[in-house]
């Protein structure tokens, strides 16, 4: 435990060193299992202008589980499930997919590389996946709407 | 297990090094030579008993830092007891085996490349460069924030520890006390015991008194750093802060960016030159308008926000269809040089509102709207409106006075008919009452008299009688003026 502590530490340091562009990570010593990260929405996605809240969850297990993102502002995503959990499961982030060698750094950029263009083979939300597909004039206007109720 | 430190740990550690590596891993220099354990001859060897758990040479600080290459990629920390896959990938032993804990219990794979790993070949001996690399690693003492220097070669960390380190806890000598003691004190015997500072009467323990005494006790007389002045640690901070003559201090200018430095009796004259320090109350006084203006500013917000969310529930209530009415009205904001077309802002009189652009979007856009203006004009739109619905008030309370009055002065009509009518009626009733009654009269008169006649036996003379006979029954009913009336007429 002691070590997998270190290396959280470890991979803070990392992380604030070099934040992911409009990044800011509240890390609280006291409880480095649970990391808050504020992110704005990239600016050349359709999500600019909007403020998420994002939780990083590091499991008991870690490194050798992933650790969970978990949105805390709703937002209008094939990649992220529309419920109150917000979850956000895919590629690096799945159970089988997982290796302990990967890195916080590493998620940070997957997360905001999926705001920028959303996987859609790998959706966890099939009916926005469908529209961001078929009607991508409708979902843009969908998200932005979404960025301006719930993430201003 | 420590009756015997020294060559016990130091087996117990080798052989579990060889157990780590059970193939045919040439053995460890780390692990071979007594030479290492007694060449920092500097240090006293210790004859007390260890409390501490062994070292874990993952958690110590290297100095400096290691190579990024010597590091497990599970840990991220430099390699203790390096492990190689067949796929060249090198972990932690710990690392590895929980990694492997982790997964399925037939298959193992590498946790870096997820090739499949044999157990029986596997790991596979380690080249002896990365071995020695990691030999030469620098770490510290684990104790350093209790005060040891130790630095050095990291494979003499646990003997360090065990033997020499003064900051290591270990055993009192006291055979019944449960404490234990840094290892420096050990010859000093049991010190767990309370005393009181004869200074501040603080009760402490005495293996802590010196260290009270040396940084804590506020009673104890010290010297200023700075001025060689003498006074109690309580007022030391105060002094240095804003007396001592000597002790270096920042110029006043340094708010406004004076980076200057230098013992407070030199202030004076720094500050009559530099242009930063002249300059620095009024940049303050400049600073606390600033905030309160912002504070200010902040609040008229906030009321703005409020206005403004009044009034789109009013025009929401006034104008229910115009939110969801989007095919003749622009819903995304007008201003919004992001909005997918930009729809031509047509002036639409037929319902006002909606020309507006949504109040609460109009903030945070990079061309931001002219906040006056736009807040300027939605208030007097709400005022002329206030206008408009006071003046229906007013026409609508004159409208039922009227109606009022008007319904008042046809009932009195009304009435007053219905009163004449029914005098009119009574009149008429009592007149067919009386014509009734002098028919009756009538009636009988003249079958009194037709028997009177016939008794007579005059037929022609009968008529006159008759009609004077009638003419005389009738007088005493009719009235004299309306037979008077009659002879006149005639």
């Amino acid at each position: 435990m002691a070590a997998a502590r270190k290396r959280i530490l470890k991979e803070y340091t990392e992380c604030s060193n070099d934040t992911p562009p409009g990044m800011k990570i509240n890390f609280d010593e006291q409880n480095m299992t649970e990391w808050e990260i504020l992110m704005d929405g990239p600016e050349q996605s359709v999500y600019s202008g909007g403020h998420f809240k994002l939780r990083l969850t590091f499991p008991n297990e870690y490194p050798f589980k992933p650790p969970v993102v978990s949105f805390k502002t709703k937002i209008y995503h094939p990649n992220v499930s529309n419920d109150d959990k917000g979850s956000m499961c895919l590629g690096m982030l799945r159970p089988d997919a997982w290796k302990p060698p990967n890195k916080v750094i590493s998620v940070l950029h997957l997360v905001r590389t999926l705001l920028i263009e959303p996987n859609v083979d790998d959706a966890i939300e099939a009916s926005i996946a469908s529209e961001f597909k078929d009607n991508k004039k409708g979902f843009e206007k969908t998200a932005k709407e979404w960025v301006k109720q719930y993430a201003k | 297990m420590s009756s015997t430190p020294q060559s016990d740990d130091r087996r117990s550690r080798a052989s579990s090094r060889a157990d780590a590596l059970p193939l045919s891993t040439p053995p460890l220099p780390v692990s071979t030579g007594p030479a290492v354990v007694f060449d920092s001859s500097d240090f006293v060897r210790r004859k007390s008993l260890r409390t501490q758990a062994p070292v874990d040479i993952r958690l110590l600080e290297y100095v400096p830092k290691c190579d990024s290459n010597l590091v497990c990629l599970i840990c991220q920390c430099p390699f203790d007891i390096p492990t190689m896959l067949a796929c060249d990938h090198v972990f932690c032993r710990e690392c590895l085996d929980h990694a492997f804990r982790a997964q399925d219990h037939r298959s193992k794979r590498c946790p870096t490349c997820r090739t499949h790993v044999d157990p029986k070949k596997e790991p596979i001996p380690v080249p002896r460069i990365l071995l020695s690399m990691l030999e030469d690693l620098m770490v510290k003492c684990p104790n350093t924030k209790a005060g040891c220097t130790w630095l050095n070669k990291r494979d003499g960390v646990q003997n360090h520890v065990d033997l020499y380190c003064g900051f290591s806890t270990v055993e009192c000598p006291a055979g019944d006390c449960r404490f234990s003691v840094l290892q420096k004190d050990f010859h000093k015997g049991c010190l767990h015991y309370t005393v009181s500072c004869e200074l501040c009467y603080t009760s402490i323990m005495k293996k802590d008194l010196e260290e009270h005494q040396r940084t804590v006790c506020a009673q104890r007389m010290i010297k200023c750093p700075h001025c060689e002045v003498e006074m109690l640690r309580l007022d030391l901070k105060v002094h240095i802060k804003d007396v001592c003559q000597f002790a270096p201090t920042a110029c006043p200018g340094a708010i406004v960016g004076c980076g200057h430095t230098c013992d407070r009796r030199f202030v004076p004259a720094h500050a009559k030159t530099c242009s930063m320090a002249t300059m620095a109350p009024f940049f303050q006084a400049q600073k606390t308008r600033l905030d309160d203006q912002e504070a200010a500013q902040k609040l008229l917000q906030r009321k703005v926000d409020i206005l403004e969310g009044g009034f789109t529930n009013i025009s929401n209530i006034v104008y229910p269809t115009n939110s969801s009415d989007d095919s003749s009205f622009p819903v995304t904001n007008p201003l919004d040089p992001n909005a997918a077309e930009p729809l031509p802002e047509t002036p639409d009189f037929r319902l006002p509102p909606a020309s507006f652009p949504p109040p609460a979007a109009s903030t945070n856009n990079p061309p931001p709207p002219p906040f006056d203006i736009s807040t300027h004009h939605l208030l007097s739109l709400h005022e002329s409106l206030r206008e408009e619905v006071g003046r229906i008030a007013n026409d609508l309370a004159s409208l039922e006075g009227r109606t009022h009055l008007l319904i008042l002065n046809e009932n009195q009509r009304a009435k007053e008919e219905m009163l004449h009518t029914s005098a009119a009626i009574n009149s008429l009733r009592t007149q067919v009452h009386w014509l009734l009654s002098a028919r009756l009269q009538q009636g009988r008169a003249s079958a009194s008299g037709g028997a009177s006649a016939s008794a007579g036996g005059s037929g022609s003379a009968s008529v006159p009688a008759g009609s004077s006979l009638g003419s005389a029954s009738l007088g005493p009913l009719r009235r004299l003026s309306d037979s008077t009336r009659q002879d006149t007429k005639l």
